[in-house]
């Protein structure tokens, strides 16, 4: 026995050498060993073996190729033949893998797409850098709202007193003045058409955001009184193939006051966070008498363009000034008490426009925002089911090892070198990748209209783009090397003498990361499975909640404001249809959407004392009460009948209690006037379940837009809107009626819970199959190990039901796991998100224990096929060979 | 095959194969001329020497038999191609033509057996 040089030298050497040197040059060193040891003693040959080690670690040995070629065409091509064989010959299992990995690329996709989007919010305008808008922040005792509403002048001062503003802009989309949805036709012909999306803007605007026009001059298209830009496709819509700057158009009705088209402006892009199509000059405006030059009521939302080179952030502390110069003169005239100390605690914030879409969480500024939370959140998603996909290609591809050693020993046997298997394994990983490619982009194609569905937006994966499909494929070859590679080292490295003995390696060696694996999956899916349930179970609560008003049968017509005193004929009309109950002309619904009036109210005497109650005012008539189904618990309704009903108010309960209320019905309540109390009405929510019910003051009052129609239970639904639509026609020939339920309305008030459900539940039974597909590959690769095992044991008399509980009963464990760690977070997470609702539903137990069950079933349903079929083969089969 | 190609210890490394021929092989080679310089020699610098005359064509290979010290592995075994006889021989004539010109006086005396 020659003495043996250290192993550690020779590891390196290994590790480092290309294979078909590795023979010469560790029998040269070994030899010159044994050699020196005879020379120069142990103790000298081993340092001078060293010396030897290193000088082979040369570039030329390490990337030396054989004379035997790894790449050569007609290799390749084998190595893609072979591949192909192996996909089609188990057809089951490719399709498991590559449908696997298809869903995970299609999820990815898809969500890449939804960020992409919430990205691009904003980065259209020219001058993007420079605009911000100005967000109001008030330090509420550690609490800061923020707030973008903000009066007439403001946007005229910072241009006047701070140098750096090159220019401001307001617009006012508030529908208390007219914005939001209005009855709008050309001069020219009589009938109305509905339209959405008004708003009241300043010529400035148009030039900060420098929007592109169509039709006139941007300079020009609302500088003048009176003047209105229309979008693109409305143009389209009322100015068919002309040109309709200078026409004219009516708005309401309205022929004293006609609005000329100053221009037509593309339509707002979609990742825009305004997007209006029409806007109403505000040159030459003013609401009430004094309104432009008013700091104590709050309508506007202000932008500024910013010079070049001015850090805004200076600018922002400077702002404080006008607190003083000009809100707190306002403040003291209207007689606010302690202003100084309401004013200590405001400050302005300079919110860049590229910010807005994203990070205005909290900020109510009747826009529908992002939130870069979600961002976060489904980026953090997309990565983890991609890597989840991988380590299940890699999973069941190492699964079926034990049918792919006997191959490996064979090709080794016959001169195959480790090289040329690694490169045949990797092209067969990268022939699954591709494929998976395609279906995952076909998949995402398909679902495509759901995810629009169900992420509100209208996304289209961009084919245009210079970098999609190259994009696609590198990741397709990347990701393929990197799921190949594992399995290709880990089933090149078999041993032919061992493969073909018999022997197979147990590769138990890493049975704990599979478990890991699987209690990461299934932790995640009950999670999902129980947000779901809970989700759906607040649903529920909100629409079988008691809501104080009954919200069933009720008809809403509306825009009937242009019908002007005719509206009262129409209530009266409506009013002899047989199924028609009660009529109520009121703006003020108690569902989102409709008219909202805050004001501050004290007890009569007490203003200059008191801090205000803020409450809502809302205009209703006699009927309102009884349309809506809400109760009185102390008091009487308005009646017409009594003319110092003109100067009453009824209350509602939280009102009471906010005021201090001992005897409501004998008392007064103070906001520019003193009202007289005549009843208490039950408390009612009239904003989403999220917030607690807010004081409210209703008086008698002209506000003509909507018509609430309470019908008889029972009546038929087909032939009432018939009736009530030739009412209309008679009351107002020109304008279509337009209608909708308040139940509709009401449900329209959580589409975004339902919108959370929905997203929920996909992505639920995304993990779910992600986690079987795991799970599949992991049994059948326990099954695949432990066959001689089986076989064995069913020869010594086991039972069908022995063999199928060993083999769950593993899997079984991991899944009581997952359910463990499971349980607390989704507890904690959902307890979170029912938070936001003030009225909500509890997380009970019974919830977990059912997603556990669900999970634990599914997971047993998905061995159970591996499991039966090892049960059931013949031990023969397994045995044969020993 | 320009003579420049051959670097001085590639030169040395082929007389040795020349020598050693047909029992030519790294540790051979490396022993054999540690033995004539007295400095050490790893067989790395042989075998990087001889995978170069290879690659220049200047010498042949082929795996011989394997023996017990190199624990069963077989050695890779070198001989001179014509082409590396041709480059031996040039250098050769070019060395012997200039110590033939060398006159008896031109080089200062040294003790060679020191």
């Amino acid at each position: 026995m020659p003495p043996r040089p250290p192993q550690w030298l020779d590891k390196i050497l290994e590790w480092v050498c290309v294979d078909h040197l590795l023979e010469e040059i560790q029998g040269d060193l070994h030899e010159r060993y044994s050699l020196r040891v005879q020379q120069v003693g142990q103790q000298k040959a081993k340092h001078l073996y060293f010396r030897e080690v290193f000088s082979y670690i040369r570039l030329s040995n390490i990337n030396r190729p054989s004379s035997t070629k790894i790449f050569t065409t007609p290799m390749f091509t084998s190595y893609f033949t072979i591949a192909w064989r192996n996909l089609s010959k188990h057809k089951l299992y490719s399709a498991i893998k590559i449908g696997g990995f298809a869903l995970g690329i299609a999820a990815c996709l898809l969500i890449m797409l939804f960020i992409r989007d919430e990205l691009s919010y904003d980065q259209h305008y020219p001058n993007k850098d420079r605009i911000y808008r100005v967000v109001g922040l008030f330090n509420d005792n550690g609490e800061i709202e923020r707030d973008v509403w903000f009066p007439a002048p403001l946007a005229g001062v910072l241009k006047q007193d701070y140098p750096e503003v090159e220019l401001t802009g307001r617009i006012n989309p508030s529908e208390l003045f007219g914005a939001g949805s209005n009855q709008i036709r050309r001069a020219d012909v009589q009938e109305n058409s509905y339209e959405e999306g008004f708003t009241y803007a300043d010529q400035s605007l148009l030039d900060i955001l420098q929007v592109p026009m169509v039709y006139g001059e941007r300079k020009h298209a609302l500088d003048k009184p009176n003047t209105i830009v229309l979008s693109k496709s409305k143009a389209d819509k009322y100015f068919p193939n002309e040109n309709p700057v200078g026409k004219l158009m009516i708005l309401n009705n309205d022929e004293k006051t006609p609005l000329t088209v100053g221009g037509v402006i593309e339509d707002f892009p979609a990742n825009s966070h305004l997007s209006y199509d029409f806007l109403i000059t505000m040159t030459g405006r003013e609401f009430w008498e004094g309104e432009q030059a008013a700091w104590n009521n709050s309508n506007y939302h202000t932008y500024i363009l910013f010079k070049k080179k001015i850090d805004p952030a200076q600018v922002q502390n400077k702002l404080l000034s006008i607190l003083d110069s000009y809100y707190l003169p306002s403040m003291k005239k209207n007689g606010v008490p302690d202003p100084e100390n309401i004013l200590a605690k405001a400050s302005f914030y300079l919110q860049p426009v590229t910010d807005i879409h994203l990070k205005s969480d909290g900020i109510h500024d009747s826009l529908t925002h992002g939130d870069i939370r979600f961002v976060y959140i489904f980026g953090a998603i997309a990565a983890f089911i991609l890597v989840i996909a991988c380590i299940n290609f890699v999973n069941l591809s190492t699964a079926k090892s034990a049918n792919r050693a006997k191959e490996v020993g064979v090709r080794k046997v016959v001169g195959s070198l480790r090289g040329n298997l690694i490169n045949q394994f990797l092209a067969e990983s990268m022939l699954f990748s591709f494929l998976s490619f395609v279906a995952g982009i076909l998949l995402a194609l398909l679902l495509l209209p759901y995810f629009n569905s169900l992420s509100a937006k209208t996304l289209t994966i961009p084919w245009q783009a210079w970098w999609l499909l190259p994009g696609i494929a590198l990741s397709a070859v990347v990701i393929g090397l990197l799921a190949g590679f594992y399995p290709a080292l880990y089933l090149s490295s078999f041993k032919p003498i061992d493969v073909l003995k018999g022997k197979l390696s147990r590769g138990s060696k890493s049975s704990l990361t599979r478990s890991v694996l699987v209690v990461f999956q299934f932790t995640t899916s009950i999670i999902l499975i129980v947000g779901t349930f809970v989700i759906y179970r607040q649903m529920n609560y909100i629409f079988h909640q008691k809501i104080g008003f009954d919200k069933d049968q009720v008809l809403l017509i509306q825009g009937a404001h242009t019908l002007g005193d005719k509206v009262k004929t129409l209530k009266n009309e409506l009013l002899r249809l047989p199924e028609v109950k009660h009529v109520s002309i009121s703006d003020y619904l108690p569902v989102k959407g409709t008219k909202r009036n805050g004001n501050g109210f004290w007890i009569d005497g007490r203003k200059n004392i008191d801090k205000d109650v803020s409450a809502q005012f809302w205009q209703v008539d006699e009927n309102y009460l009884q349309t809506m189904g809400m109760k009185l618990v102390a008091g009487r309704n308005f009646s017409p009948q009594l003319a110092s009903d003109s100067q009453a108010v009824i209350i509602n309960e939280t009102m009471v209690r906010k005021l201090g209320l001992k005897d409501p019905l004998n008392q007064r309540v103070f906001n520019w006037k003193a009202w007289n109390v005549i009843g208490v009405v039950e408390d009612f929510h009239f904003e989403s379940l999220r917030d607690s019910i807010q004081p409210i003051v209703l008086a008698l009052g002209n506000s003509p837009s909507i018509l609430s129609v309470k019908i008889n239970a029972g009546s038929d639904m087909q032939q009432l809107l018939q009736s009530v639509n030739k009412v209309w026609r008679e009351v107002a020939p020109y304008q279509p009626i337009r209608y909708t339920f308040l139940d509709e309305s009401y449900a329209r008030m959580y589409d975004d819970v339902q919108r959370t459900g929905r997203v929920f539940s996909s992505f639920a039974i995304l993990a779910i199959i992600v986690a079987c597909l795991g799970l599949y590959g992991l049994s059948s690769f326990m099954v695949e190990q432990r066959s001689k095992e089986i076989g064995i044991r069913l020869v010594l008399g086991a039972s069908v039901q022995n063999i199928f509980g060993l083999l769950t009963l593993n899997f079984v464990r991991l899944v009581l796991i997952s359910f463990a760690i499971a349980v607390p977070i989704a507890w904690y997470l959902m307890q979170k998100w029912l938070e936001d609702f003030v009225y909500r539903t509890e997380v009970s137990p019974g919830i977990f224990l059912l997603a556990g069950l669900a999970a634990l079933s599914i997971a047993i349903f998905t061995i159970s096929y591996q499991a039966i079929r090892a049960a059931l083969t013949k031990p023969v089969n397994n045995l044969r060979t020993e | 095959m320009r003579r420049s190609d051959l670097g001085e210890f590639e030169e040395v490394v082929l007389l040795a194969v020349a020598a050693l021929t047909p029992k030519a092989y790294s540790v051979a080679i490396a022993e054999d001329l540690e033995k004539a310089t007295g400095n050490t020699i790893t067989t790395g610098a042989v075998h990087a020497a001889l995978q170069r005359l290879e690659d220049k064509g200047l010498v042949n290979s082929y795996m011989g038999e394997a023996t017990a010290e190199r624990g069963g592995r077989r050695k890779r075994l070198f001989s001179v191609t014509p082409a590396g006889s041709r480059v031996l021989h040039q250098v050769r004539t070019i060395r012997e033509n200039l110590w033939s010109r060398i006159l008896p006086h031109a080089l200062p005396k040294v003790d060679l057996a020191r």
